[in-house]
């Protein structure tokens, strides 16, 4: 298991924004959803050794992030895309993956070759000498995107990166997140469900604090059945379904 | 038939292929933050502040590199440092700003590095502003012929104030990651320099560390030529600024997020090392006393500085010669039209100088706002000598002073002096002696047996034609302590109408029979044996 949660817990002064996870996720391409506020960045920002936990065990590839020499191993194997970007605009597209390469401590003859790469992949290759400042949101995401995959992480953590992405970058996207799935941990964080249904093979859905559904796509859809739950997809209304039970306590999932 | 086979072509020769050459990690990430920084951006404010503040008020100059080496620590760094502050708290605060803190908190290179990148691109392109303006100083100075070499202290004490600017500027922005921060970081180093410059006027000795402080109160044309520069207190400086700078980059590696166990202790032990070395310099800049010529730190001081700089003077061929260090070789022309007058009337007296020489500007304590003045000039030896420091002097081409300019002041600040001390008036040598003793403002007395000393030396400058002869000694405690006897000037506080009377008579003789009575009677007037009455 690359992702090992066991009662994670992670407080913002009075806020229990993370009440209790436990989790273990392996390769393959694991979304969490859960509507706003449901602490999925919370959780995506310890996984990514930002925040440290307040209490809970956290072992990330393997390792345990509270040692600063595997917290360096477990960055060096470590993406992330954040969900808000933030980024300097004088650097161009290439510079910025570089720099984030570096920063990752790639070693510096791999890492024009997998710039070029990660760029590529995201289908900036004509942009790699652009500014940051002229890009649109959709191509920032992208770039966002490569620095993340840039160093071809074993675990990937992309919290909403379809936000902002036309209708087929997001297919584009989609096929990216399912090849990279294949041999790494990609979690993905998202409030759009059919992000989850075309990508994900597993799937979490949180709500204040806590998983309230964890399973595949097919079973939450199936968590639909017998209820009334809105939805214009069969996945959002499995969706719908168990935030509505986790809202009035019937617990739909354990 | 014999055929040939065909002879293959020559296979092309194979072209080398180029190796693309991978630099190390930190040096790559330099390079980015080098191509990304700000400063390039700021390299024209710089250019043109350093044209503002430093060459055009160097180029107003005479080109001793003294001069400009001086200014190229204290203007250029008032200048620059607060903008330098500004810029690298602009790019201290980059990550927070841009929203960047996570996506970079989360990398496996220590934080505390890539901080260090940043910083050493801010701190690159401001040293190269720095050092390419000096070098341009320098170039010029150096077309201009002057004599001798560059000083490099103060230069150094400039380029280690940029990093230490850059490193202060960095730390702020850092650590109050807004947008406001720059200007304030700006402003305050503004301040810091600004409470320096007060706390020097106030006498303060920790002060001296002032970084704009080059020589203590030494005019920047009196020192480093006569003898070597006296880097005492820029050692103390260097150590200050560059433990300052470590401290500021140091701290930024303590934090838990900066990096590992290992390396936030090496940040503790370089924050501890550099408030050492600030404190340590702050502690030899109070121990810092003025001596002849220049600031002495005793547990720095080099005994090698204190033995003169060889030279070969240039000398005018009139038949006083008046002679200079060769820095000084452009203004030996004006040096010569200013004593010529003087030395014309006086050649040839028992006492009088044989020979005009130039002498270090040597420092004595007074009791002036700056607690020191300078030794004025001397005649001494056998045959007689002229001893002449220039210290405190516009000099032509300086500011608006012109050469005519220069040359009444000269005339009027030395012709008087020299008199003085030929005709015996006690007044010049004691107030010399006074000066030297810490005693400004000594007004000779006007005694009967020096009446004649007296109404001769009036007459005498009004020969030369000073029709306002120079102020009182005390109006210039400062500006190199030469000056008329104030009773010769002035006619004392109110002269003797008889004096007077003598003083006009004398002066109305014919240059020749002036000269000649001189001749017979200098030496009695000198003793104070000859009356009013007696002169001509």
């Amino acid at each position: 298991m690359n992702v090992e949660i066991t009662d994670l817990i992670r407080r913002f002064g009075r806020n229990q924004a993370v009440a209790g996870v436990d989790l273990d996720v392996g390769t393959g391409v694991f979304g969490v959803l859960g509507p706003n506020g449901a602490g999925k960045t919370s959780l995506l920002r310890m996984l990514a050794t930002v925040i440290p936990p307040s209490s809970g065990t956290l072992r990330l590839l393997g390792r345990d992030p509270r040692s600063y020499p595997q917290r360096r191993q477990i960055r060096r194997r470590l993406g992330y895309l954040p969900q808000n970007l933030g980024y300097y605009p004088g650097f161009t597209v290439a510079e910025f993956v570089e720099y984030f390469a570096l920063l990752k401590e790639m070693p510096p003859e791999r890492v024009p070759t997998a710039v070029a790469v990660a760029v590529e992949r995201t289908g900036l290759g004509d942009k790699a000498r652009a500014k940051l400042r002229t890009l649109s949101g959709g191509m920032l995401r992208r770039a966002g995107i490569a620095q993340a995959i840039v160093n071809e992480p074993e675990l990937l953590l992309l919290d909403e990166p379809t936000a902002g992405l036309d209708p087929e970058q997001r297919v584009a996207f989609r096929a990216l997140l399912r090849d990279l799935g294949q041999r790494a941990t990609v979690m993905v964080s998202t409030h759009l469900v059919e992000d989850v249904g075309a990508a994900c093979s597993q799937v979490a859905l949180m709500n204040q604090g806590k998983i309230v559904f964890c399973g595949t796509p097919d079973e939450l859809t199936a968590q639909a059945e017998g209820t009334d739950a809105e939805g214009d997809a069969p996945l959002e209304r499995g969706y719908s379904a168990v935030l509505a039970a986790a809202r009035t306590g019937t617990g739909a999932w354990s | 038939m014999t055929a040939t086979a065909p002879t293959a072509p020559e296979a092309p020769a194979r072209r080398p292929v180029p190796r693309r050459v991978t630099l190390p990690a930190p040096a790559r990430l330099l390079r980015l933050e080098l191509r990304r920084s700000i400063m390039p951006w700021l390299l024209p404010l710089l250019a043109v502040l350093f044209w503002l503040a430093t060459y055009r008020p160097a180029m107003a100059n005479p080109p001793f590199w003294n001069i400009r080496s001086g200014m190229a620590q204290s203007r250029a760094m008032l200048a620059f440092a607060p903008l330098l502050a500004g810029a690298a708290a602009w790019a201290g605060s980059r990550e927070r700003r841009r929203g960047m803190a996570d996506l970079v908190g989360m990398t496996a290179l220590p934080r505390w590095a890539g901080q260090l990148a940043a910083w050493a691109a801010t701190t690159c392109w401001a040293e190269v502003a720095y050092l390419t303006g000096v070098g341009v100083l320098f170039v010029v100075t150096a077309r201009q012929g002057a004599w001798g070499g560059p000083l490099l202290w103060p230069v150094a004490v400039g380029a280690v104030f940029v990093a230490a600017s850059c490193a202060l500027g960095f730390a702020a922005g850092t650590l109050l990651p807004t947008r406001f921060t720059p200007p304030l970081a700006a402003f305050a180093m503004f301040l810091a320099l600004a409470g320096g410059a007060f706390a020097i006027q106030e006498n303060v000795s920790y002060a001296q560390i002032w970084p704009l402080n080059v020589q203590g109160p030494f005019p920047l044309d009196s020192y480093g030529i006569f003898y070597p520069y006296v880097s005492d207190l820029a050692i103390a400086q260097v150590m200050f600024l560059a433990g300052l700078g470590a401290a500021a980059l140091g701290g930024l590696g303590l934090p838990a997020a900066a990096g590992g166990r290992w390396l936030r202790r090496a940040a503790a032990v370089v924050t501890a090392a550099g408030l050492a070395a600030a404190g340590t310099g702050v502690a030899l800049a109070g121990t810092a006393r003025l001596e002849a010529h220049g600031m002495v730190i005793p547990a720095l001081h080099d005994a090698a500085s204190d033995r003169p700089t060889p030279y070969t003077p240039v000398c005018s061929h009139t038949a006083v010669p008046v002679c200079l260090q060769p820095a000084y070789r452009a203004l030996l022309p004006y040096f010569t039209a200013a004593f010529g007058p003087t030395l014309s009337q006086l050649a040839g007296l028992p006492g009088a100088p044989v020979r005009v020489t130039q002498v270090a500007v040597t420092s004595v304590r007074a009791d002036g706002s700056n607690g020191m003045g300078f030794g004025g000039p001397v005649i001494s030896g056998r045959p007689p000598v002229l001893y002449l420091p220039l210290a405190g002097m516009t000099l032509p081409g300086e500011g608006d002073e012109s050469a005519a300019e220069f040359i009444a002041t000269l005339r009027q600040q030395d012709g008087p002096w020299i008199m003085g001390i030929l005709v015996g008036l006690p007044g010049l040598v004691a107030a010399q002696a006074g000066a030297e003793a810490g005693i400004n403002g000594f007004v000779p007395e006007a005694s009967s047996g020096r009446s004649a000393q007296m109404a001769v030396l009036d007459a005498l400058i009004r020969a030369l034609g000073l029709a306002q002869p120079a102020p009182p000694p005390n109006a210039r405690a400062n500006q190199g302590g030469r000056s008329a006897p104030s009773g010769a000037s002035q006619g004392s506080a109110s002269p003797a109408r008889q004096e007077l009377a003598a003083a006009k008579r004398f002066a109305a003789l014919p240059a020749t029979a002036r000269h000649a009575w001189l001749m017979t009677h200098l030496v009695a007037l000198r003793a104070g044996r000859i009356s009013l009455s007696e002169v001509p």
